[in-house]
């Protein structure tokens, strides 16, 4: 009951407990895993740990899912900090290791975590189901580990998100215009539409033209969903077909608001893209943090060169997690236009840049 | 996505809405009851900087530390007479050796803290406190009577979602915090309500 709550009502913050939590029984040896203070992640995390022996220190994320809270500023270092600090972990383990989730690599600083603690900090993987076998290959990460996958499981909990708040809210604004009986086939005809755009999701052409053409055909498609079920249902009048179709679009047009940044496999729309990441060779020392950290497989270490190269530009969301990590500063973002973001300025601002990144000082 | 802009810019007028207007008063009453010329004041979470510029204001030495970089830009182009610092509470004492400083103010941030995070902090505050010196923590709090607790939490729910949704910007009221001061051996303890729903309180640390 609360999963179905916690997931249909996913777009507000769900706030855990912070704090140490105990998986199994673990003793002065065992790992300590980090992760936000989301109730879905927490509880993930536990079941993936389920049966094993290990320390959870769920920091502040603010009731944020990890990967949106780096990227906005709700989970950084800081909070990783105080977490070790005001839980109680330091006196329940003899060792000073923690094991990040990799996708909060966009807002939590490592090197700033072991600076100020002594802690070291290791990444873990992208997802929790890999935690186990992540453990057992001894705290190393699998290429495939740290590769975000976005499978049909979690785009339907993303088109739950949009249908928990707006299904009920625009069947209330239709029911005293329309009647109840047509104002729930509108709202029908949206919960259709955004379970097609999310389980459509990987082959839908979303990049031509915006994807304005393929949010037309679904609201269309919903229309005549929606359209049928009024005839069959005897309820079908000129001004109930025009209350369907502004429900429609009206669904369509809020689900497709920033489709692609509510995703993990695609930079988010709002965003300004006319940028990308940039390696800088020379400043390069091989330490492939940045390869740990990307969730896309953009990077990958040059062995005999001992150098980091761009291998799937094409692939990058822009999530800037390599450049934050990066202990030499080797990786930045450059504009079309040539004016560059140091990784100063994305430290301090995160994904968050938005329109920062246009006003960014050139070079 | 809404959650991953930047509120900073909006923060104030955030804050101003759910205060009705009143959050400059605080400032300045904070700044009143423990700022004097050349002493080292510390502001915890002081966000776009309201406290701190106070306090500078009355010829204070103030460092401002807050967590977030966007809050501190904000603060930063207010004034140049206060210290900015990017730290947590949790990182006051990598920054300040004990017994450095003649006070430490808090407004308005303590309600974004778990209760073990304040505790700690209030507990670091107080080793860092010089004797006699002073700590202000100003935050939303639950009124006493139980009728205007209540109203308070009716009247209150609209004016948190508008202020939510126009700024992405809310507060929790925070616990009374007279008996774990008075648990860590401040003396002096002294709590004052501007309005029924918010409280300022002090404490100073014994000579």
């Amino acid at each position: 009951m609360s999963s179905l709550y916690d997931t249909m009502l996913r777009i507000l913050p769900h706030r855990a407990p912070t704090g140490l939590v105990a998986i199994g029984a673990p003793d002065r040896s065992s790992p300590v895993l980090v992760t936000g203070n989301y109730t879905l992640t927490v509880r993930r995390v536990k079941e993936a740990l389920e049966g094993r022996n290990a320390w959870l220190l769920v920091a502040d994320s603010k009731g944020i899912n990890v990967w949106c809270a780096a990227g906005g500023g709700h989970l950084t270092h800081h909070d990783v900090i105080s977490a070790i600090r005001t839980s109680g972990v330091r006196d329940q383990v003899d060792h000073h290791h923690l094991i990040l989730p990799q996708l909060c690599a966009t807002g939590v600083e490592r090197s700033r975590i072991e600076e100020a603690t002594g802690w070291t900090a290791a990444w873990g993987p992208a997802s929790a189901e890999d935690i186990p076998a992540f453990l057992e290959r001894g705290g190393h990460t699998a290429r495939q580990e740290r590769s975000v996958r976005f499978p049909l499981r979690n785009r339907l909990e993303m088109a739950a998100m949009w249908i928990g708040p707006l299904v009920p809210i625009l069947w209330l604004v239709l029911w005293p215009i329309t009647g109840a009986g047509t104002a729930a086939i509108g709202a029908g005809a949206v919960v259709l539409i955004v379970l097609t755009l999310y389980a459509l999701f990987p082959w839908l052409p979303l990049r031509v033209l915006r994807g304005v053409p393929v949010y037309g055909i679904l609201a269309a498609g919903g229309f005549g969903v929606g359209a049928g079920l009024l005839a069959l249902t005897g309820l079908l009048n000129p001004s109930a077909l025009v209350w369907l179709a502004v429900a429609c679009v009206v669904g369509t047009a809020i689900a497709s608001v920033d489709v692609a940044g509510s995703t993990p496999l695609l930079a988010s729309s709002v965003n300004p893209n006319d940028f990308a990441v940039e390696l800088i060779p020379d400043r390069c020392t091989g330490t492939a943090e940045c390869v740990l950290v990307c969730p896309r497989e953009v990077l990958v270490m040059d062995g005999h060169a001992r150098k980091v190269q761009i291998v799937r530009p094409r692939n990058c969301i822009l999530c800037a997690a390599c450049i934050v990590q990066c202990p030499t500063d080797a990786l930045r973002f450059r504009f079309d236009d040539g004016r560059v973001v140091e990784p100063d300025v994305i430290r301090q601002t995160r994904m968050n840049l938005l329109g920062k990144r246009k006003t960014v000082p050139t070079l | 996505m809404r959650r991953l802009e930047s509120t900073p810019d909006r923060y104030d007028r955030g804050i101003n809405l759910l205060s009705g207007g009143r959050i400059g008063s605080v400032y300045e009453r904070i700044a009143e009851l423990v700022a004097r010329p050349d002493a080292d004041v510390l502001d915890i979470g002081c966000g776009t900087g309201g406290a701190s510029i106070a306090c500078a204001a009355r010829g204070a030495n103030v460092v401002g530390i807050d967590r977030d970089a966007g809050m501190l830009e904000v603060a930063a182009s207010k004034s140049s007479s206060v210290e900015w610092a990017e730290l947590d509470a949790t990182e006051i004492e990598d920054r300040f050796g004990p017994e450095s400083l003649d006070a430490v103010v808090s407004c308005l941030a303590f309600s974004e803290m778990s209760q073990q995070v304040q505790d700690y902090t209030l507990s670091i505050a107080m080793s860092r406190l010089r004797p006699g010196g002073r700590l202000a923590v100003a935050d939303e709090i639950e009124p006493e009577e139980p009728g205007r607790r209540v109203w308070y939490r009716l009247r209150r729910a609209p004016v948190v979602a508008l202020t939510w949704l126009l700024t992405q910007t809310t507060t929790r009221p925070v616990r009374d915090l007279r008996t774990p001061l008075s648990e860590l051996g401040f003396t002096e303890i002294a709590s004052e309500r501007p309005w029924p729903s918010f409280q300022i309180i002090t404490g100073v640390k014994p000579s």
